[in-house]
């Protein structure tokens, strides 16, 4: 057997503690006033609308006709601007073309006492109205939720003198125009008007060259570029003035100025709300089901398995720690991950099931100590005999994680026949349990054998009892056949 | 060393018995509460509201359905507590009858009715559901194909890995284990009278696994086994041992897996939280039958069956050498031959003094 040292199990010990320690509270610094998080903690995670309360709509076209991927485009543009609009962040909007849906999921607003869901879903899915208008005058400036101000409400000439309507505007698409001498590309927005529409643009923009036309959905400016000069024809282009547009930038104003055209409404087939009173509830409750049910499978390692039911508890620490880090966002490489209700209880779920490694294990050092192996080759055994059957188990429940996530992800493979999923919460349920697997294995079988090979070398911790051996050196010769029946 | 020596094959017409009854007792309840579709499989729409002071359903109801005019049931359900500020609330929940959703429009219309009807009491939204029928028949559908996919993948799995460890035989027996644990957990939904949802399709597939794992782990020990002990061993004994050997495992993962599950589930009941017990309730009876299908039924059952293929053998084979009065080896496989003695012409009464003799510690 290779000899680990002896202070391994005191590094990796500590490690564990540390790495479980800040993927729970995070590690958070001050700069000035502001708060920075270095390490997300469980206070950083993302948490689902069965917890922080929200509404989840599914919008569809009220038409007969199948609606164009562009005019899908438009709507989703439409929802998008009115959630930044409003404030919301984590907003999430899924458009399904094949099925002419729209899946739109956003939590309660935080400072919201009297949200009104019925109102915000109403408003989300109401036709877009776009205008053109004379300047630029606005009544308010506050800040999106993409950071960006926000412009509302026109007064002054600007709320007097409409130019253009929404349906005057036959088409707007994102163009790339190459600069020829430069070779230097930029986007526009190409416009194409209907025939009373390019009437009325051509007077206003006879009148109004040198000065700014605004672009506006419902209250809300999108845009207030120049007037360079008069526009006699049907067709016109916006570019980004001196900063230039990029092409993000000029699909999401095309989309935007199409949904004033768009000939349907939308119309709510379901939706859901959840009240963050209830979702609060049921987070302090799973907090607490998770801290008994961590405290009840340790115990029960302990008294069963004695020492190595010790290396396991720490390693389930571990592995908790893990789930939680990787839904959070603590690795850089992880994008964090909204954790839902069934989420949190796959993490509970997992902590049950993750002691199976340490299970496997301890019985199998267990059983060759009765057989009179020394206790080094009996931990040495145990492991080696281990290994299959602790990866056996764990395929297959990684084979069901990974369906659970194909088929409750927001796009997945089945999406293509039955539509994008209307519900999130068992994706969350399925990305645990698989995490939960990862951290067995890691936690269950990597650090459980450095830390019980490096233990085991401590003189107070060779007593064969501490492993579930016989706690007499005298019944050492004893033999018994494979562990069968005495 | 504390080892079981529990007969698994000996007691096996108790663990078929058991099994039968909880079946047939879902089936009977099955037949009269019928199988509910959650409104997300099947569409409609559910409201619940928090309110102060009293209501009477009756009335609720039939303001609600004059608001709507459609029929409604009420569910009134008294000091819901909170389990983060422990405030105490009541609720109501309307359910409409019937698949069609409700826009948020009418919605409006029932908050108003209710106000309307108990002007002193304030309501509050607390959850609302409304469930398109098409959008609710293709969740349902898409969530059959994903269970049936993994079935798929897990049979492919199993005829892969056990083609190393006892062949198709084992790997059918494992799969009508994972059948079993299905209809455990589907009975468990009948017999609680919780509508099937997405949570019926998380808790099946999660005991899949679950399961496949723990009959894997066991099947994996009789291989070994054979190796240790013979080929002469019978299976009865085989399997037997094997059994009891993976047995402390099996139990040990199980109550610690039943231990974290059940805690929610508690949790989740003494604050009412019923999507969490609807998803912890039929988890917690998985692990339990998970551990038990493969214990009690794929084992004992995977030795029925091959001591029936050793009797045919062995019958094929005596009645091959009896006219030609020489041995055929192509006719007669030598392995099962030798085993046959005790397997098959004794039956299943003689090895019971045998084995009495070896386990000391039966259980009872």
């Amino acid at each position: 057997m290779k000899r680990v040292p002896k202070p391994v199990f005191f590094v990796v010990a500590l490690l564990i503690l540390l790495f479980t320690y800040t993927s729970l509270f995070g590690i958070k610094g001050k700069n000035g006033d502001n708060t920075v998080t270095y390490l997300k903690g469980v206070g950083d995670i993302r948490w689902g609308i069965d917890i922080n309360g929200g509404v989840e709509a599914t919008f569809t076209p009220a038409t007969s006709a199948k609606a164009t991927d562009r005019q899908m485009d438009s709507a989703e543009a439409t929802i998008k601007q009115r959630l930044i609009g409003e404030n919301i962040t984590d907003y999430e909007v899924y458009t399904d073309y094949n099925h002419n849906r729209i899946i739109v999921r956003f939590p309660w607003k935080n400072d919201e006492k009297d949200f009104d869901p019925q109102k915000a879903i109403d408003e989300l899915s109401a036709t877009a109205l776009v205008t053109f208008r004379e300047g630029k005058e606005y009544t308010t400036e506050t800040t999106g939720s993409d950071g960006q101000p926000v412009y509302k409400t026109p007064k002054g000439t600007t709320a007097s003198n409409i130019i253009l309507q929404g349906n005057e505007i036959e088409s707007a698409a994102p163009e790339m125009r190459r600069d020829e001498t430069t070779g230097v590309a930029t986007y526009v927005v190409g416009l194409k008007l209907n025939e009373s529409g390019a009437k009325k643009f051509s007077e206003a923009t006879k009148r109004l060259t040198g000065q700014i036309i605004s672009i506006w959905m419902d209250d809300e400016m999108i845009s207030y570029p120049q007037v360079q000069q008069e526009i006699t024809g049907d067709t016109c282009e916006i570019d980004g003035g001196s900063e230039g547009f990029t092409a993000a930038e000029a699909s999401s104003l095309a989309n935007k100025i199409n949904a004033g055209a768009l000939p349907f409404k939308l119309t709510t087939t379901s939706y859901g709300v959840l009240s963050p009173t209830l979702g609060r509830s049921s987070l302090s409750a799973m907090k607490l089901a998770g801290i008994i049910a961590f405290s009840l499978v340790g115990l029960f390692m302990i008294l069963f398995f004695r020492l190595p039911g010790l290396v396991a508890v720490l390693s389930l620490l571990g592995q908790v720690g893990l789930s939680f880090a990787a839904v959070s966002g603590y690795f850089p490489f992880l994008n964090s991950f909204t954790l839902t209700l069934p989420g949190f209880a796959g993490i509970i779920l997992s902590i049950g099931m993750g002691v199976d490694a340490n299970i496997i294990t301890a019985t199998r050092i267990k059983e060759e100590l009765w057989t009179g192996k020394t206790l080094d080759s009996a931990i040495s055994r145990g492991d080696q005999n281990s290994f299959w059957a602790i990866f056996d188990g764990n395929i297959t429940v990684i084979i069901v994680a990974v369906i659970l996530m194909l088929v409750f992800g927001p796009k997945n493979i089945l999406s293509y026949w039955f539509g994008a999923s209307t519900t999130g919460s068992i994706y969350s349920f399925g990305y645990t349990l698989l995490i939960g697997i990862f951290g067995n294995f890691l936690f269950g079988v990597v650090t459980t054998r450095l830390m019980t090979k490096s233990i085991s070398r401590f003189p107070f911790a060779r007593n064969k009892w501490l492993y579930g051996g016989p706690a007499d050196k005298h019944e050492d010769g004893k033999m018994q056949v494979g562990g069968a029946a005495v | 060393m504390k080892t079981f020596s529990i007969r698994f094959y000996e007691n096996r017409r108790i663990y078929y018995g058991i099994s039968l009854t909880v079946i047939a007792v879902g089936l009977i309840c099955n037949l009269i509460f019928g199988t509910k579709l959650d409104i997300k499989f099947k569409g409609g729409a559910v409201l619940s509201y928090s309110y102060t002071g009293e209501i009477e359903p009756q009335k609720v109801e039939q303001a609600v359905e004059k608001a709507l005019s459609r029929d409604a049931s009420i569910d009134v359900n008294k000091n819901v507590r909170s389990a983060e500020s422990g405030e105490v609330a009541n609720n109501v929940t309307i359910s409409f009858a019937g698949t069609d959703s409700i826009t948020p429009a009418n919605q409006t219309a029932v908050l108003k009715a209710l106000q309307e009807a108990y002007p002193g009491e304030k309501f509050g939204t607390v959850s609302t559901n409304s469930v398109n029928p098409s959008m609710g028949q293709s969740f349902f559908l898409k969530c059959i194909v994903a269970i049936l996919i993994a079935f798929l993948l897990l049979n492919l799995y199993i005829a892969a890995r056990f083609r190393k460890i006892g062949g198709m035989a084992a790997g059918f027996f494992a799969i009508f284990a994972l059948l079993h644990d299905v209809a455990m957990v589907y009975f468990t939904f009948i017999i609680f009278r919780m509508p099937l949802d997405d949570n019926f399709v998380a808790v099946v597939l999660t005991i899949l696994g679950y399961s496949l794992n723990d009959t894997i782990v066991i099947y994996d020990r009789i291989r070994e086994n054979r190796r240790l002990m013979g080929p002469k061993t019978p299976y009865r004994v085989l399997v037997n041992t094997s059994i009891n050997q993976t047995f402390t495992r099996s139990v040990n993962t199980a109550v610690c897996t039943f231990l974290a599950i059940a805690t929610v589930f508690v949790v989740g009941s003494a604050y009412q939280l019923n999507s969490v017990v609807a998803f912890a309730l039929p988890m917690m009876v998985g692990v339990v039958t998970g551990c038990y299908s493969t214990v009690c039924i794929a084992g004992p059952m995977y030795v029925t069956w091959e001591n029936y293929k050793l009797k045919k053998r062995t019958l094929a084979a005596e009645r091959s050498a009896a006219p030609e009065k020489a041995a055929q080896p192509r006719a007669a496989a030598p392995q099962p031959g030798t085993a046959s003695p005790q397997g098959t012409a004794a039956g299943p009464k003689a090895p019971k003094t045998a084995s009495r003799r070896k386990g000391k510690k039966r259980k009872r």
